[in-house]
């Protein structure tokens, strides 16, 4: 059992989910989603984690190693992240000159 | 001829991070680009037409380790669709090369979308449309773009979270990002696991696929961006979308997730369509109606295991609103249809919306009742045709306002010639009476 990664996972996705439902503040929503984008690395990365498992690297003499597939998934998922948080970052400067706040009021409108 | 449907992936890919580098023809180059991925987008289809469904794996790993691309007609079709209507709409932009780039992007990434077989490329390929289409909507620039924009960003960000969070459940039970595979061994999996990643995943596809309760940025983006932008996501990421969703009911393929894909269409249907009726913004009214639509086809694909006339009516609907919505966006920059084509396109689409004989939306919604009927699911049906009286309703007072209008927009010809899609879609199943037989193959 893992269980102390597994309960990071889940505290890391529900304190980012919390901070995008509770948070007025833009900036802080954003932080809140890298931190959820965070804890689903870490699910991905647990869930290939053999314990004493070493680097992925074929070199003849075979040793316990961990699966390389997640990894390859998060370095997807890490570029990804780096991409909406760029153009996130740009929008909400632009968001501040427009409104000379950082705070979002439109909310739910129907 | 050998097709690659790879290409079609591959070479707008491509061909959008040139697009900085020649900025001047910017525009002939990627129309040129999306024509060509329109040809081949044909050829796919009559080679998996002929020849049943493909399989291609990409860089000589074979399934079901290396990635590959499954596509079979419904796919090949949708792809044509978007990108047919990816270059009809690209004639109405006036932008600078930066959009044509982003464009390209997303065009790649709903073409991807539609024809991969495997989850996490799936995945990638959403993010890749995704990030175009805030982009997109971001660059109009003023306030309501931007707020728009980021709302939708907000949303869809951590709808990719739960996405990703679903696949990782999946492949920590059966160790495969395969389609297929997981669907052949989908049974194995413990029944809470599979509830768990069904739920995930359907939060993550349903945010870009407009599902009621993920919708809220929905009226904001359409309502702020360019009014082609407003057109090409409603018929590029939704109905990309949606066809994944579809997919992801094939996979669990038990008879609980279709039941509750039946719910949220029904939910999402009501109250699309009665949101759309209060409105008095023209392109908030239409953003609502697409949301109404969206659950209508995801009533379609709900009753796919039950009857054999769900998914020629999911795809007729599909025709029907990605032809005719993207229309009547690409006329919503003014008010009023002024010269003659913007009003046969204003008229032609409603009547295809609303669902009028001889046009693709009658043919999507008569499916549907068939198969509703079919299933004796009567409550069912009187919500089908509650939510389109009420649609009759709203687009009746939508016509008769713009009828009125002097001034016409500029986009009105490639508006019009989205809109006879939809009506050359409506009469080949008349023509020959086969499009069941050839969507269920």
């Amino acid at each position: 059992m893992m269980w102390p990664e597994y309960v990071t996972v889940a505290a890391l996705i529900s304190i980012g989910l919390y901070g995008v439902m509770a948070k007025k503040n833009l900036m802080k929503i954003f932080i809140a989603i890298s931190l959820m984008e965070t804890g689903v690395n870490l699910l991905l990365i647990t869930i290939g984690y053999i314990p004493e498992g070493t680097a992925p690297i074929e070199n003849g003499n075979f040793v316990k190693y961990v699966d390389p597939l997640p990894q390859a998934l998060v370095l997807t998922a890490i570029v990804i992240g780096l991409s909406v948080t760029a153009l996130a970052l740009t929008l909400l400067i632009r968001y501040h000159s427009k409104t000379g706040t950082l705070e979002y009021r439109r909310g739910m409108k129907w | 001829m050998v097709m690659h449907p790879v290409l079609m992936i591959a070479i707008p890919l491509l061909s959008a991070f040139i697009m900085p580098l020649i900025k001047k023809a910017h525009r002939y180059f990627a129309f040129s680009i999306l024509l060509l991925n329109t040809a081949l987008s044909i050829l796919l289809f009559a080679k998996v037409y002929n020849e049943g469904a493909l399989y291609e794996t990409i860089a000589g790993f074979s399934p079901p380790v290396g990635i590959y691309l499954a596509v079979d007609n419904l796919s090949a079709l949708l792809a044509f669709l978007i990108n047919i209507f990816a270059t009809i709409n690209f004639l109405t932009s006036r932008q600078d090369f930066r959009f044509s780039m982003l464009y390209l992007l997303g065009v790649a990434g709903a073409t991807g979308i539609v024809l991969t077989g495997d989850i996490f490329n799936m995945f990638v390929f959403f993010e890749i449309t995704a990030v175009a289409s805030y982009a997109l909507v971001a660059s109009k620039k003023d306030r309501k773009a931007t707020e728009g924009a980021i709302k939708y960003m907000i949303l869809g960000s951590v709808g990719s979270v739960f996405m990703l969070v679903g696949i990782a459940i999946i492949y920590s039970q059966l160790k495969s990002l395969n389609l297929y595979d997981i669907a052949a061994r989908i049974s194995s999996m413990d029944t809470k696991m599979m509830w768990l990643s069904f739920s995930f995943l359907l939060t993550g596809i349903g945010v870009e696929a407009e599902l009621f309760p993920l919708n809220g940025w929905v009226p904001d983006a359409y309502e702020g961006a360019e009014s082609n932008i407003s057109s090409f996501l409603s018929f590029g990421p939704s109905k990309a979308s949606i066809y994944a969703i579809a997919r992801l009911l094939i996979i669990f393929s038990m008879s609980r997730t279709y039941e509750l894909a039946l719910y949220l269409g029904i939910v999402t249907l009501l109250v699309g369509e009665l949101a759309a009726f209060t409105q008095k913004n023209t392109k908030r009214m239409l953003a609502y109606s697409s949301i109404g639509q969206m659950g209508l086809i995801l009533i379609a694909f709900s009753l796919m295991d039950k009857t054999s006339y769900a998914i020629p009516a999911a795809f007729f609907i599909i025709v029907s609103h990605a032809s005719a919505k993207s229309a009547l966006f690409l006329l919503s920059d003014k008010d009023g249809f002024g010269d003659m084509s913007s009003k046969y396109a204003g008229l032609a689409g409603v009547l295809s919306l609303i669902g009028m004989p001889p046009l693709a939306g009658f043919w999507g919604k008569w499916y549907l009742l068939m198969g509703v009927a079919d299933e004796k699911i009567w409550a069912v049906a009187a919500i089908i045709i509650f939510s389109a009286v009420i649609e009759a309703i709203y687009f009746a007072r939508y016509l008769y306002k713009n009828m009125e209008g002097k001034e016409s927009s500029r986009n009105s010809i490639p508006a019009a010639v989205m809109v006879s899609i939809s009506i050359v879609m409506g009469i080949l199943p008349i023509l020959y009476n086969m499009a069941g037989g050839v969507l269920n193959a």
